[in-house]
């Protein structure tokens, strides 16, 4: 309980500092979230594909969003956004497959941030190892808005991580990678990678852990998410 | 019509008429058949069994070992016909009361032991296999001769075809496909016999002319007697005297037991004698069969003498310096191709010929004696077409035979009893049909890379029966002591020593093959009986400090000897 | 901005049926449409929204359909479907889904499903394909109460005996006397006005002193209570009950089709098994035992109309000639008094089997608990023959074969019977055996039990795992094969230029009776019933559990096939027997039909490699 207290007044305390009106209407709406159960939350699963691991220096390509809505996957719901940047690619179109000349169709980076607030508003988001796509995405709203927001989130691996620990003292390395962790669930093994199927992949991940947490309609979605101011 | 082509013509037609039997007996519902009171007459049921036993070894390959062996190469003859009786009389009458269709569940009720079962399944498997490998050797010879091709290439044919027949034909295990197939063999084996024998001592009968005078090309005798003449050549050329043996007596006396308890061990002829319903149908069977059997192996050694005696004739020539090979006759040529006979010209006079030492310039087969005979005599083209057929007709119904007993006893005794119990009929019978296509082609490599000749790779098969499973059926019959311990020990030590022994000397170390290093001058032919014997005082050990067997199996092994109104209830 | 991308999925679907024959588009299509959901073991049971039925299309994962009663009808892993079943027949969702395994499922929705099985073929098929089969592992002919579950057409007045509404009473009550009824309709412009019965005319009109020109309409009850075609007797003789009436026209829609009343529903009770063994049981004499078994063709009519399962059918049969048997030889002995030694009345064949259809002729031996002397030898000779006249006479006609108690050849002392089975067993010559097969379905029908089990328990310990034995009953149940020749087309028999069909008994049932014998007897299992046989051999794991429900089903199936063709060729006039010409199927029967030909085929090849070690 003290924890969605926390969230509440970090996500309350912006009211005091003046963000600009979107942001600030971005942050009211996702209140309601809150108190949801986890099959009545409006959840996104998101992730992104950076041109480096770096949020100040690097830049976001794409974005791929997933919701979940009552404990589902609407797959119709799925979306895929490639974002336009200065200079090239680079070193990581080799992981992301995606090349120079597919980006040119793409949306200029306000144009992109405006779209994901409205996509995720009211949504709580989830993505694996979270704090990086959260980063990332505050990174992109200080370039737009000039300020960044709190973000509520539910991270996957920090899931993923503490039922782990529950269960044993150590972990192997790298055993709570997305692919690691999805093949404890016996989800299918995704060979395409980008930001929608990564979306996806994690969306999946969240439905099997919470499935193995046991009663699914007691869960309430407080005992899952985080926020980063 | 050249030969090639009436090769085509005659295997085809007897494949024809193997498809035709199968279909025949299949369509004209044999249900109305058996209602008709009709059944498969006991002498049927003979020449099936017949064609059953009589192997690619005994058609192609038995000839051979006694022609170029001479008295030696008869243990063969011994050892087989004299296992034939002790499985019809001693053996066969008192599994049949047990009821049992093979012998590995014989062994497993008998012993009262899974393990005893797996274990005589892991043996009744090793000796099919052995088997097999040597009727591959045999059509692989067949089809390299009258195919001309290279003889490896021959073996590769005749796993495929072979394969196709027991896997797929639907052909096997029909009685009067196996009728035909024992009419086309000894129809084969006869013909170029009589032929021969009526040309170099006018007599009809090769029986006879085996112990009759030589007649010269006008019809009129020769004073000279085969043997004789036989004995004549061999001496002057080196060999051993043809009727005097060679091999110590107690090689030939092992040889011959192990030839006689194997095949009184070997699964796929106790078979036959349980198809039939009636006891006394049996009975009458095996005699017959027996008869059958007879009429081949009494003609081996004439056929032996003969084409012995024809060959080195013609490769000598009347003189006996060898013959130009220009001039030579077209069978050397032909079998040359099949890399089965190769001519070295040690002095360099363009002359053929052929000796024991250092002096001999042809390198000759033995498998190829029966194939070649009708050609070194100049028979007829169709004789030496026929023969073919009745090779093929050999190896086809023993091999579908063995193949048959190896598929199912792997997916039934060795899956479905002990791994896979839960395993469903599809499964089972597709592991049926893998484990048929890999005892193909694993017979297939030791047929194109043999240890021995087509009857010594057999004999094998045969020392490894004698050494496991013989003595165990035959404990299982007549003694009321003998464990499942016990048994199964004697198997497993019996099968190994012998396996070992074998191996040792075929594969591991060929070079040491030779009487000096023989255990008590025991070839590994004759080993099987040393191993029976090993694993008879094994077993008998191992029962002695083991536990008593129960009760209730006294009483079974009793019933069996002595039945109680079993057997062959009266009619009322 | 679209999903085109959804690479993993639309990869998934396309490399498995039947999506995979759909176009690339489709697929993507499809792909788009799907919500992803996952399901852990710890729920135990897939939850279905009744309002939105879905396909369910497993992606990772286990899972398990049961009926309602918990019997297993369909496995389902990875790449494989569930719930087509209630998106084809619209039927509620009563099967229950059980999670073996946690994993990820793909959820169509309903329109896309119907949407694809429009336009596809392929995908049609598919489904309706594995309904079909469904169905059949559903074991959809349950046994049912006949008068609970028959359909109220079946015995119902289909001629409803009818008045003009302009019509006077006087008319109504002549047309009422002609025809003996105590009621009629009130029809105006082919529409039901009313029901006019004795009651109404005692109570409205002579009670009331009307005159006897009344118009029936004033007489009648208005808008009577009426009971649709498609109703069940159950349901009809609860409507009878609450409302206390007797008489309920049967519509369809405005439409009157008939009448029906409670003498109607007892009359139809009256067939029923239980209480026809009853009504045998209270038999004085013999004459009037026949009279009574007049009515098992009756009988066997309703349990066709009820969908009955075969199996049920022919154990409900049996147990009626059972009844029969054992009524006569009480009668019989009433007569002759009691009998010198005991002795066991033995049904052979179907009767034994329990699977008796139409009336078969009888196979039946007596076993006697020792040697008689002569005047047993007499007494028994008069008994059976007895015994057999009376079958004789109540339809079970005398057995062509002489297989019959009132032969001396089948009516032996336990020492002959043992020694006459032994002989079979250890001499299994083919014709003998041939014949021989039905002693082995034997079951008594009168006497001790324990009689009975001395004799069974040494046939079976002869039996049992004695391979030659059991080689020569497997090589004969394998003389005939089922009706599928190449590329699984169906064989007919011809007679002539005459198409007779496939037979389904001898080609069928027969064969699957005698794979579970030649099974039964390896195993020693004293069941008789084929499918209690293959029940016994699945428990005991002698036939693959696989194997055994999918032989249970293939029996069953051709059974009621047979069944039904029977009482379509009682409907159509046709010689009754056991010829069915396929082109009479729909396709989804034909292609039942040839799985089941298919089961029996592997069944037999599954003998022939176990007991003749060949294939």
């Amino acid at each position: 309980m003290a924890r969605l207290w926390w969230i509440t007044l970090l996500l309350w305390r912006t009211r005091l500092t003046k963000v600009a009106e979107p942001l600030q209407q971005y942050v009211n709406a996702i209140t309601p979230a809150l108190s949801c159960s986890f099959s009545d939350a409006p959840l996104m699963a998101i992730d992104l594909e950076m041109t480096g691991l770096d949020p100040t220096s690097d830049q976001v390509i794409s974005i791929g969003l997933v919701p979940i809505i009552n404990g589902e996957i609407p797959l119709a719901k799925a979306q895929h956004l490639m974002i336009a940047i200065n200079g090239s690619v680079g070193q990581s179109a080799t992981v992301h497959g995606i090349v120079d000349n597919q980006l040119q169709s793409a949306l200029t980076l306000a144009e992109a941030m405006q779209w994901f607030l409205l996509q995720t508003k009211g949504h709580i988001l989830v993505a694996h190892h979270a704090p990086l796509d959260i980063q990332f995405i505050q990174q992109q709203l200080i370039r737009c808005f000039g300020h960044a927001i709190p973000l509520v989130f539910i991270d996957t691996l920090a899931i993923e991580k503490k039922r782990r620990l529950q269960q044993q003292d150590f972990l192997q390395q790298g055993s709570l990678r997305l692919g690691a962790s999805r093949a404890r669930y016996h989800l299918p093994v995704y060979s395409a990678h980008n930001a929608l199927v990564d979306a996806l992949s994690c969306a999946e991940l969240l439905l099997a852990q919470v499935a193995a947490m046991g009663d699914v309609n007691k869960l309430t979605v407080n005992t899952l998410i985080d926020v980063r101011g | 019509m050249d030969v090639q082509t009436l090769t085509y013509l005659i295997v085809g037609a007897t494949f024809a008429l193997y498809i035709g039997i199968a279909i025949w007996s299949r369509a004209g519902s044999t249900k109305e058949f058996y209602v008709a009171g009709g059944g498969v007459h006991p002498v049927m049921n003979g020449m099936a069994t017949a064609a059953d036993w009589m192997s690619a070894a005994s058609f192609i390959s038995l000839a051979g070992i006694v022609s170029f062996v001479g008295y030696d190469g008869s243990v063969y003859l011994m050892g087989w016909t004299g296992g034939y009786v002790l499985l019809a009389l001693c053996m066969a009458p008192y599994l049949r009361k047990f009821g049992k269709f093979t012998v590995p569940d014989f062994i497993g009720d008998r012993y009262y032991s899974q393990t005893a079962r797996t274990v005589a399944v892991i043996c009744a498997i090793f000796i099919c296999f052995t088997y097999i490998a040597g009727q591959m050797r045999g059509v692989g010879v067949v089809f390299s001769r009258f195919l001309e091709v290279e003889v490896e290439t021959g073996v590769y044919i005749g796993m495929a075809v072979v394969f196709f027949y027991a896997v797929l034909g639907g052909m096997k295990g029909i009685t009067y496909t196996q009728v035909a197939q024992y009419c086309v063999l000894i129809f084969a084996f006869m013909v170029p016999a009589i032929f021969i024998s009526v040309m170099m001592t006018g007599h009809i009968l090769p029986q006879i002319g085996f112990g009759a005078e030589l007649i010269d090309a006008a019809g009129n005798g020769t004073g000279v007697y085969l043997l004789d003449k036989l004995d004549g050549l061999s001496a002057e050329l080196g060999f051993s005297q043809y009727t005097e043996g060679s091999k110590d007596m107690i090689d030939v006396f092992f040889i011959t037991g192990a030839l006689m308890f194997g095949t009184a061990g070997l699964p796929h002829v106790i078979v036959r004698f349980f198809t039939v319903p009636k006891v006394k149908d049996a009975r009458v069977s095996a005699g017959w069969a027996l008869v059958f059997i007879a009429i081949m192996y009494t003609t081996i050694p004439a056929l032996s003498a003969f084409s012995r005696v024809n060959m080195i004739e013609t490769i000598n020539g009347p003189d006996s310096t060898g013959v130009p090979y220009e001039t030579a006759p077209s069978w050397i040529k032909n079998w040359e191709k099949t890399g089965l006979i190769t001519w070295e010209d040690k002095n360099n006079d363009g002359n053929i010929f052929y000796t024991n030492g250092e002096k001999n310039e042809m390198n000759i087969d033995r498998d190829i004696i029966v194939l070649a005979t009708p050609e070194i005599a100049s028979l007829p083209a169709w004789v030496i077409a026929l023969v073919a057929a009745g090779g093929l007709a050999a190896a086809l119904s023993t091999s579908a035979g063995l193949l048959l007993v190896i598929s199912t006893s792997v997916s039934h005794d060795l899956l479905k009893k002990n791994l896979m119990p839960d395993i469903s009929d599809q499964k089972e019978l597709m592991y049926a049909r893998i484990a048929a296509a890999l005892g193909v082609v694993m017979a297939g490599y030791f047929g194109i890379n043999p240890p021995g000749f087509v009857a010594a790779v057999v004999a094998i098969a045969f020392g490894l029966a004698a050494a496991s499973l013989f003595p165990a059926i035959i404990m299982g019959i007549f003694s009321k002591t003998m464990n499942k311990e016990g048994a199964i020990a004697g198997m497993v030590v019996g099968l190994l020593f012998t396996a070992s022994y074998i191996a040792y000397f075929k594969f591991i170390n060929p070079a040491a093959n030779v009487s000096e290093n023989w255990f008590f001058g025991i070839s590994p032919e004759g080993i099987g009986m040393m191993g029976m014997f090993v694993n008879f005082a094994v077993a008998f050990a191992v029962s002695k400090v083991t536990t008593k067997i129960p009760d209730d199996v006294v009483a079974m092994v009793e019933s069996i000897r002595f039945p109680k109104g079993a057997g062959e209830a009266h009619d009322h | 901005m679209d999903a085109s991308e959804l690479q993993p999925v639309e990869q998934f679907l396309a490399a498995h049926s039947p999506f995979d024959s759909l176009p690339a588009e489709v697929i993507s299509h499809c792909a788009k449409n799907i919500t992803v959901g996952y399901y852990s073991k710890a729920s135990g049971f897939v939850e279905f929204n009744k309002e939105n039925p879905k396909l369910y299309i497993v992606r990772s994962g286990a899972f398990e359909v049961r009926d309602p009663e918990g019997v297993l009808v369909d496995r389902v892993a990875e790449g494989e479907c569930f719930g087509f079943s209630t998106l084809l027949s619209g039927e509620k969702v009563v099967n229950k889904v059980a999670i073996l395994e946690d994993g990820l499922v793909y959820h169509l929705p309903q329109a896309i499903f119907v949407q694809l099985r429009a336009e596809q073929r392929s995908f049609d098929q598919f489904f309706t394909r594995a309904f079909a089969k469904r169905l059949r592992n559903e074991g959809r002919f349950k046994a049912k109460d006949l008068t609970t579950t028959s359909r109220i057409t079946a015995i119902m007045c289909a001629n409803p005996i009818i008045v003009q509404a302009h019509a006077s009473v006087i008319d109504a009550a002549k047309i009422m006397r002609e025809h003996r009824v105590s009621s009629v309709l009130v029809i105006d412009n082919h529409k039901l006005k009313g029901i006019l019965t004795d009651r109404d005319l005692r109570n409205r009109v002579i009670a009331e002193g009307l005159d006897t020109t009344t118009l029936v309409t004033q007489a009648m009850t208005v808008n009577p209570i009426t009971t649709h075609a498609n109703a069940l007797v159950f349901e009809t003789m609860l409507t009878m009950s609450e409302h206390n009436i007797h008489h309920l026209p049967v519509v369809d829609g405005c439409q009157v089709i008939g009448m029906i009343t409670s003498t109607d529903i007892l009359r139809a009770q009256r067939s029923q098994p239980l209480f026809l063994i009853g009504e045998i049981g209270r038999q004085a004499n013999i004459d009037s035992l026949i009279q009574v078994s007049k009515q098992i063709p009756l009988l066997l009519q309703n349990l066709i109309s009820a969908d009955a399962r075969a199996e049920e059918i022919g154990r409900v049969l049996t147990s009626v000639t059972d009844a029969l048997t054992r009524r006569l030889i009480e009668l019989n002995q009433q007569i002759l008094g009691q009998a010198p030694m005991a002795f066991c009345w033995l049904a052979f064949g179907s009767q034994g089997r329990q699977d008796q259809v139409a009336c078969s002729d009888q196979d039946n031996g007596l076993l006697l608990a020792h040697e008689p002397d002569e005047f047993a030898a007499a007494y028994f000779d008069t008994l059976t023959k007895a015994v057999c006249k009376g079958l004789d006479q109540c339809g079970y006609v005398y057995c062509p074969g002489d297989i019959m108690a009132q032969n001396p050849k089948w009516r032996l002392p336990l020492n002959q019977w043992k020694a006459l089975f032994k002989r079979w067993v250890v001499t299994p010559e083919p014709k003998a055996l041939m014949h021989a097969s039905i002693f082995f379905d034997m079951r008594p029908v009168f006497g001790p039990m324990s009689l009975f089990n001395e004799l069974q328990d040494d046939v079976l310990a002869s039996t049992k795992d004695n391979d030659i034995f059991l080689a020569g009953m497997a090589g004969n149940s394998l003389t005939e094969s089922p009706p599928l020749g190449f590329f699984r087309k169906f064989v007919l028999e011809r007679d002539g230029s005459e198409v007779k069909g496939m037979d389904l008994k001898h080609k069928g049932s027969a064969l699957i009776n005698d794979i579970a014998r030649v099974y039964a007897l390896s195993a020693g299992i004293k069941e008789v019933n084929t499918a209690k046989r293959i029940r016994a051999l699945m428990d005991a794991n002698i036939i693959n559990r696989k194997d055994a429900l999918n032989l249970a089903d293939a029996h069953e199936f051709i059974a009621h096939m047979r069944l039904a063709n029977q009482g379509y060729q009682v409907t159509h006039n046709l010689p009754v027997n056991n010829f069915l010409k396929p082109h009479h199927l729909s396709s989804l029967l034909r292609h039942q039909l040839r799985d089941a030909f298919k089961v029996v085929h592997d069944a037999q090849a599954g003998i022939k490699l176990k007991f003749l070690r060949s294939f």
